[in-house]
């Protein structure tokens, strides 16, 4: 089971991620969204930097808290330049997450391997359960 | 993951194709596809009429949901989609109707450069453009705001550029809406998305915006293209681009506050990324106010990139940029939401238009036109892809009658960004463009050259016909790239 892959999307990017636990899912969604931004295989090379992330719902949606997630680690990635690169959700349930994100400090806009995202969607956002565990597909507004 | 279209579509004429109203249960209205035989197999592969039929949910949607033919699947909207809500008749406006680049659109500059005057300075001028202009992702500008400043741009648009001596006086007549949209609601545009404004006015950004010099190698109609100061043989410049960062964190903070507004409004749409508050509620009216921030930010940023261009071109033609006659043509949104007067069964009603990859387009003696363009129309900028051709329409009748005053944005994509990459593998865009046609490129990364191949777009040529043909707009001018600066 891969824990993500990109998906054909016409104008924008998405990845189908899979994660046999919830919390799994959310991590594994990070790492594609990194993927996504820097490519596969991408080593940074850097000074570490260390995140703590508290994101609070008290509406019961786990897709609302994986959106809101992917878009903190965004917001975090455009105004410190950290690309992301290891996640450890802490706690997970359905009034929010705790998380700490650690990462290296490098500015990707002037390397050339760099695709900007403008947005993580909600676009047919459905987080589905089966015997392997949890998936959805997320698409990013590039 | 989104279904791809399973109904059928009913043929009106050569040019408009419906999606019957029974084709989902919940659809308020039907879907209407503005579209060619030969356009129709590469839309229906793709999944954006299934996203005409969800926009069509959405409450106080009047007549159609709309699809120019250059749509393709885009989130929550199809991109090439236009839907006008009824604010007295619970109509809504949604964040993701307009997009993350809140007025994302084009300008177009003419010049009395012919191409033989331009051509011993092409790659001087494309080269001094790319160091000249700043593009790629996240760049930083030259030209720098302060906080104060930015409240100004969000309130006055592009004539803070102008104020600053970016620009002079006439180019905001020849801007949709002389470049700042009445409204803006600075209060409403959070701390996040101020931080991210705060540096890239100036700046082009990256992805399909881009910056291209030009040659006008048809006239459809002498007429109006002597109007809009355009002749054959003329050297053009085209600037695309939006509300950069800024725009991006003011769409995403309303799409997520207004994921909450569907139950609170007991809105039911099937995607949640169709998030939608009535225009006429207090989250519907900060987001109009904080959108119109974006809007008239973007402006500002194109107002200035324009400047920046004639700045490279005095220098490079040693002669003021007046007398190189380097005059803006006009300057359109391409993703926006309006409020707009239009007649709904003869009544006239104030209606909310949102263009999501689509074209104002006001015919002759539309009131919001200048002066000099009152006889011609609207001009309406289609840029193609950067190996083939651009044109300029003229805003027709025929929008006004049936698409709320719109038309298409562009080619539209027909190959994913991954599949154009694959069909790129092992080839070198620009040098190909060069040897072929002689385009010289400019680009930061030749990922972007790969996703933006001319082989990932439609044949502009034919969206066009689409439109002309439907009379939402008319042929006016064709313009070929000679080079092209991309982020």
């Amino acid at each position: 089971m891969k824990p993500f892959e990109l998906i054909e999307h016409t104008a924008d990017v998405g990845i189908k991620v899979r994660g046999s636990t919830l919390t799994e899912l959310f991590e594994n969604a990070a790492r594609g969204m990194f993927c996504v931004i820097a490519g596969e295989g991408y080593k940074a090379q850097g000074s570490k930097v260390e995140k703590k992330i508290e994101i609070y719902k008290n509406r019961d949606n786990y897709e609302e808290i994986l959106v809101s997630w992917l878009s903190e680690l965004l917001y975090i990635f455009n105004r410190e330049k950290i690309y992301f690169n290891d996640f450890r959700i802490l706690s997970l349930n359905d009034s929010g997450l705790k998380a700490e994100a650690s990462g290296i400090n490098i500015d990707l806009y002037q390397s050339n391997i760099y695709t900007e995202i403008k947005a993580v969607t909600f676009h047919n956002l459905k987080i589905e359960e089966d015997v392997d565990g949890f998936s959805c597909t997320i698409i990013f507004d590039v | 993951m989104a279904q791809a279209f399973d109904g059928k579509l009913e043929k009106l004429d050569h040019f408009r194709w419906k999606i019957p109203q029974t084709y989902k249960p919940g659809m308020r209205v039907p879907g209407l596809i503005y579209a060619s035989e030969s356009l129709l197999p590469g839309i229906l592969n793709d999944k954006a009429l299934e996203q005409v039929a969800n926009v069509a949910f959405l409450p106080g949607i009047v007549k159609y949901s709309l699809a120019m033919p250059d749509i393709h699947w885009g989130y929550g909207f199809s991109i090439g989609g236009v839907a006008a809500t009824d604010p007295d008749n619970g109509g809504v406006i949604s964040p993701g109707g307009v997009g993350y680049d809140i007025n994302c659109g084009v300008r177009l500059v003419r010049s009395d450069l012919m191409l033989d005057d331009l051509k011993p300075r092409l790659e001087t001028l494309v080269n001094s453009l790319f160091n000249n202009v700043p593009s790629g992702v996240g760049s930083s500008g030259d030209i720098r705001a302060s906080a104060k400043d930015e409240e100004e741009i969000f309130l006055k648009g592009a004539m803070w550029a102008v104020k600053k001596g970016y620009g002079v006086k006439e180019d905001l007549e020849f801007t949709e809406d002389k470049g700042a949209i009445e409204g803006a609601d600075p209060s409403k545009v959070s701390k996040r998305a101020y931080e991210r404004g705060k540096d890239q006015s100036g700046t082009l950004g990256s992805g399909n915006h881009f910056l291209e010099i030009q040659v006008i190698d048809e006239i459809y109609d002498e007429k109006k293209a002597d109007a809009f100061g355009l002749f054959k043989g003329q050297v053009t410049m085209m600037i695309h681009s939006g509300s950069r960062g800024l725009g991006y964190q003011i769409c995403d903070d309303y799409v997520k506050s207004m994921v909450g507004c569907l139950d609170r409004y007991k809105i039911s749409v099937p995607d949640r990324q169709l998030a939608c508050a009535p225009v006429n509620s207090p989250e519907g009216r900060a987001y109009l106010g904080g959108m119109k921030c974006a809007a008239n930010y973007a402006w500002t940023n194109r107002q200035c990139l324009m400047h920046l261009t004639r700045g490279v071109f005095e220098k490079v033609f040693n002669k003021s940029w007046s007398a190189l006659g380097l005059r803006l043509v006009y300057d359109v949104a391409h993703n926006i939401a309006k409020m707009e007067k239009h007649k709904v069964e003869g009544k006239e009603k104030l209606l909310c238009v949102h263009r999501k990859g689509a074209t104002r387009a006001f015919p002759p003696g539309h009131v919001d036109l200048p002066e000099q363009y009152k006889q011609a129309g609207q001009p309406v900028i289609i840029p193609g892809d950067m190996g083939t051709v651009s044109y300029v329409l003229a805003g027709a009748p025929g929008a006004m009658q049936e698409t709320f005053g719109s038309t298409c944005h562009g080619a539209g994509r027909c190959l994913s960004r991954s599949s154009a990459i694959k069909a790129c593998h092992g080839r070198q865009i620009d040098k190909e463009l060069f040897n072929k046609s002689g385009i010289i490129i400019r680009a930061k990364t030749r990922g972007t050259l790969a996703e933006e191949a001319p082989e990932a777009y439609k044949d502009v040529n034919e969206v066009v016909d689409v439109v002309h043909g439907a009379g939402l707009s008319v042929k006016v001018a064709r313009m070929r790239p000679l080079g092209v600066i991309k982020g």
